[in-house]
């Protein structure tokens, strides 16, 4: 075999993905040859040298990695190369998704663990398995699944569709990685609900108040939605902490008095005035408070994404560093798993209970920004709300990962808009609801049943090793 | 070995094990194993850890099945598909690892799972007691279970299986954590069952014990069945190299390298349990340079409270904690691990590992924020994992690899890997409980080869065992903890197990309950 630095093996990757399928795209419709291109690319990968962690010793990971690397490429970069075909012509978009899948791949192969690579065949057969009940559902009441997967498969990919998915997707994982910090804790953060509405309906009282000169404005809207979500898990945290109540009984209860506080705030003898008809919201914060829009024009769309969105990426990006490389994360992760054994190792247990359910809150408090900051600008009564909920589902699904996270609010966006389109043939949009629901059923066993055979297949290794070292001592 | 002894020839084998052979993929656990045991007899099974003896008793208890090979109970070939298929057989086992339900009652354990048998009030209650007395196991059926010491738990988990029925039963080293009157009276316990008609299977590895109390003996080595024997025509010598080839380890240290500077000094410490009732009192001790004092007690005396005292994880009522003169008390348990006293705690899945977290994670585990496991508040992944990859050599743990996860490893490379990371911050104390409990005879002799040269090299050393030949062999000092106080002062060089047990009954090695003596004794020294 070929030793050779990884920049190079990245390069003949990338070279080979792109060539293939840029030559099949001749004979092949675009995607296939994607596919076969990303895969010969994937298989390049696999072949070229050494990799980069140090878990290549395990059998399972040998068998599992290229599997999930492979597959996850092809898929990467097909829906590179779907996005990309919006503005750019199919020659030059799928060699171009071939490129990103191919260099995608290579990197996956080196870089997955044994762990997440378990996790991510587990979702994916979960996945599988939740569309194939939808599409029993589908069938028993006299509907073709084929039809309907096609028609929301065909809106849902539409350049305004994707604009709105993504901004759906955006307020999702917000709230999905609120959860998610608590999660990791071992705690049941329920309360992210009232936790955005009471943060967005403040901070759009004081955006709504104050003109200050544009940054500021902002700065200031977003930071007492932090702290205002911040204080509002606190709360059940601190409460946790000394009187031992649990935090699901408290971020429960504290949601129903988020909403009496909400709806005492939002009347006109206080925070709110009249808006249009029927409705009482926050004063309009004015135009220097605003966050633009990014304009999608470039893949054809008319609707701008978010400008928040960035804040998404960034809030996935700090929470990745947050738990994997500092110091407060291990303590965080550890306290997790064992609540005994972080204290012996000196983490102060019910500090992190406090702190970490007060990150989870000033996560939560961001949820509403992009809404109010992005587009309707006052807190009003038609506030979008349940959005915490959703969280819950969508960190269950993420399985807590923050690239997990992200697909998941983006698929669940992705049903949530393109059911939309099934009213008009007469089909059920709340089959989507169906979809949803029996993912997170069994992405929650799946994951279970694979952890489980995964650790126990381990096990079984690591006494096979054991084995090999005793017969060559003997 | 063949069933002409007691039972007369008639009777068929309580448990015959025949051709039993457990393959991992790649690896044979279990090769060829016969083992024939006799009805109402105690029949032990001595092998190293790792020779492959819980491979057989899950195989025994249903919680895997044999690639190859019959089980059959009371002659009948019978499969085992799972635990409470071994039950219904009359199978059962106390695990090593109690499984136990702290906020739970002893009676609330006994009846978990097996409602049916007697209800869950006063029926059940009654049969806890009538077993208790019947064995003499001494259970209070009232008792919450995070009151109980180890022994007592023992002592539950034994009732459990007793309570569900079991007419054979697998105790899994049992004694480890016994002192030897406790173990004497779990013998008598044991002959008991023998009486009643009951069929014990004993696995230990302490071969005094084993030719004390046991019928027949079976040894296991790499796997498979090396020999039985009957105890009256063999030694324990003879026993030590069917096992492992050759001689067993014994503790002991050489010259004495006790310095006069006192490293760590506990003054008058009083702890108190959530009700107020005192779990430590008076209790001074001071630990020098160089010197290894062993704290020998029954379980549950205060020894884990003196520990997580000492660690910042139990505040103290009064006294003080000073570390080479500065006074700790009140300390968290970072600062305290900071300053320099390594733990190697009494639990190792509950206070030692992460056992979901690759090694590597673990070595970081209990020194976060120290190099090479950090630079400032980041986690400094490369460091710590080419610290681990040291350990992992210069301690011989044995894996595959620094990304496996630590539950994946054996209870003896788990222990090794946390001796081997509280070794590497240069402790100045080490807080040491039962390093040795539940590892096998190669890593025993390994951690107390690295406790030596530590303590050769300054390493002040509280250690807390449940193994007498260890503390004796490994201590320069010993106290005695009963209820809460240190009762006596031991001279290693001349006690014997047998008077230090009684020690720690309360029969005395000098004095016996009067407070202030064993105090100024201790101030004398």
């Amino acid at each position: 075999m070929i030793t050779s630095t990884p920049a190079v093996a990245a390069a003949v990757t990338g070279v080979v993905g792109v060539a293939v399928t840029a030559l099949l795209d001749l004979g092949l419709i675009a995607p296939v040859a994607l596919a076969i291109g990303v895969a010969v690319a994937a298989a390049c990968a696999a072949l070229l040298g050494p990799r980069g962690s140090g878990e290549a010793a395990s059998p399972l990971h040998r068998r599992l990695v290229p599997l999930v690397a492979g597959a996850l490429a092809i898929l990467l970069g097909l829906l590179t190369a779907v996005i990309a075909d919006l503005w750019l012509i199919e020659p030059v978009a799928y060699p171009l998704g071939a490129l990103v899948g191919s260099l995608l791949g290579f990197w996956l192969h080196r870089r997955l663990g044994t762990l997440l690579s378990l996790a991510i065949s587990a979702v994916a057969i979960a996945g599988v398995l939740a569309f194939a009940l939808t599409a029993l559902v589908l069938l028993v009441t006299g509907v073709d699944p084929v039809y309907t997967f096609g028609r929301m498969l065909s809106y849902g990919s539409q350049p305004d569709s994707i604009v709105t998915i993504i901004n759906t997707a955006t307020t999702y994982y917000l709230s999905a990685v609120a959860v998610a910090i608590g999660f990791k804790m071992k705690l049941f953060n329920i309360g992210v609900d009232g936790q955005y509405r009471l943060a967005a309906l403040l901070a759009a009282a004081v955006g709504g108040a104050w003109v200050l000169p544009p940054g500021l404005h902002q700065f200031v809207i977003i930071l007492v939605a932090v702290a205002v979500g911040g204080f509002w898990a606190g709360i059940a945290g601190y409460l946790k902490v000394t009187r031992g109540v649990s935090e699901v009984i408290s971020t429960i209860m504290l949601n129903s008095i988020a909403t009496g506080i909400t709806a005492y705030l939002l009347s006109t003898d206080r925070l709110a005035i009249e808006i249009g008809t029927n409705n009482v919201g926050t004063p309009p914060i004015p135009e220097s408070g605003w966050i633009p829009g990014i304009p999608a024009g470039f893949m054809g769309a008319d609707r701008e994404i978010f400008g928040l969105s960035l804040l998404a990426v960034a809030v996935g990006v700090g929470y990745w560093l947050l738990l994997n490389r500092t110091r407060f994360g291990f303590d965080l992760r550890a306290t997790g798993q064992s609540a005994t054994a972080a204290q012996a190792s000196g983490v102060d247990v019910k500090k992190m209970v406090l702190i970490s359910m007060v990150i989870s809150g000033m996560v939560a408090g961001l949820v509403g920004m992009p809404q109010l900051l992005g587009d309707s600008h006052y807190y009003a009564l038609d506030f979008p709300t349940g959005l915490g909920f959703t969280g819950i589902a969508i960190a269950l699904l993420g399985r807590n990962h923050p690239v997990g996270i992200a697909l998941a609010a983006l698929f669940w966006g992705f049903l949530n808009h393109s059911a939309q389109i099934l009213d008009i043939d007469g089909i059920p949009k709340e089959i989507a609801v169906v979809t949803q629901a029996t993912i997170v059923l069994t992405v929650v066993v799946v994951y279970e049943i694979v952890h489980r055979w995964g650790r126990r297949y381990e096990q079984q290794q690591v006494g096979k090793e054991l084995g090999r070292v005793k017969v060559a001592t003997s | 070995m063949s069933s002409t002894q007691s039972g007369g020839g008639a009777a068929p084998p309580a448990v015959e094990l025949r051709g039993i052979t457990k393959r991992f993929p790649g690896v044979v656990a279990n090769h060829d194993i016969n083992i024939t045991v006799r009805p109402g007899s105690v029949h032990a099974i001595v092998g190293e850890n790792g020779a492959g003896k819980s491979t057989l008793m899950k195989t025994l208890y249903g919680m895997h099945q044999p690639d190859e090979g019959t089980v059959s109970v009371d002659g009948q070939v019978v499969r085992l598909h799972s635990p409470s298929d071994a039950i219904a057989h009359g199978i059962g086992m106390v695990h090593q690892h109690f499984m136990l339900a702290d906020n739970l009652t002893v009676l609330e354990n006994v009846v978990l799972g097996a409602e049916r048998l007697h209800g869950i009030g006063a029926r059940a209650r009654a049969r806890v007691r009538e077993l208790s007395a019947q064995y003499g196991l001494r259970v209070d059926p009232d008792r919450l279970m995070e009151e109980l010491g180890v022994g007592d738990r023992q002592r539950v988990e034994i009732l459990k299986v007793l309570y569900r029925g079991a007419r054979i039963v697998i105790l899994d080293e049992p004694t480890a954590v016994l002192v030897p009157q406790e173990v004497d009276e779990l013998f008598d316990n044991l002959r008991e069952l023998k009486r009643e008609g009951l069929t014990v299977i004993f696995i230990s590895h302490k071969l005094d014990e084993v030719l004390s109390v046991a019928d027949t003996i079976t040894v296991i080595r790499r796997g498979t069945t090396v020999a039985t024997v009957d105890p009256s025509g063999t030694t324990a010598r003879d026993l030590a190299s069917l096992m492992v080839g050759g001689e067993l380890p014994v503790p002991g240290l050489r010259e004495s390298t006790v310095t006069d500077e006192v490293v760590l000094d506990l003054r008058d410490l009083r702890v108190e349990a959530a009700d107020g009732r005192p779990v430590l009192q008076d209790v001074s001790l001071r630990i020098r340079r160089g010197e290894i004092v062993g704290i020998a007690g029954v379980e549950g005396n205060g020894q884990s409270e003196l520990i997580e005292t000492i660690m910042g994880m139990r505040p103290a009522v009064s006294g003080r904690v000073e570390l080479g003169g500065t006074d700790i008390t009140g300390w968290t348990t970072r600062a305290i691990r900071e300053a320099g006293i390594g733990y190697v705690p009494e639990d190792r899945h509950r206070h030692g590992v992460l056992l979901e977290s690759p090694l590597w994670e673990n070595r970081v585990l209990g020194h976060q924020t120290q190099p090479p496991n950090s630079k400032g508040l980041l986690i400094d992944r490369a460091g710590a994992r080419a610290d681990t990859e040291r350990i992992v050599a210069e301690y011989d743990v044995r894996t595959p690899g620094i990304d496996v996860l630590a539950g994946a490893l054996s209870g003896g490379n788990q222990q090794k890997l946390i001796v081997g990371r509280e070794m590497s911050h240069d402790p100045k104390v080490l807080v040491a409980a039962h390093p040795t409990r539940g590892v096998d005879v190669g890593a025993q002799a390994a951690i107390w080869g690295h406790l030596r040269a530590a303590r050769a090299k300054g390493l002040a050393v509280l250690l807390i065992s449940a193994d007498l030949d260890e503390l004796i062999g490994m201590s320069d000092t010993l106290h005695v903890i009963l209820r809460g106080r240190l009762v006596a002062e031991a001279d290693p060089a001349t006690v014997t197990p047998e008077q230090l047990g009684s020690a720690m009954t309360g029969a005395g090695l000098s004095s016996d309950d009067e407070e202030p003596g064993p105090r100024e004794d201790e101030a004398e020294a």
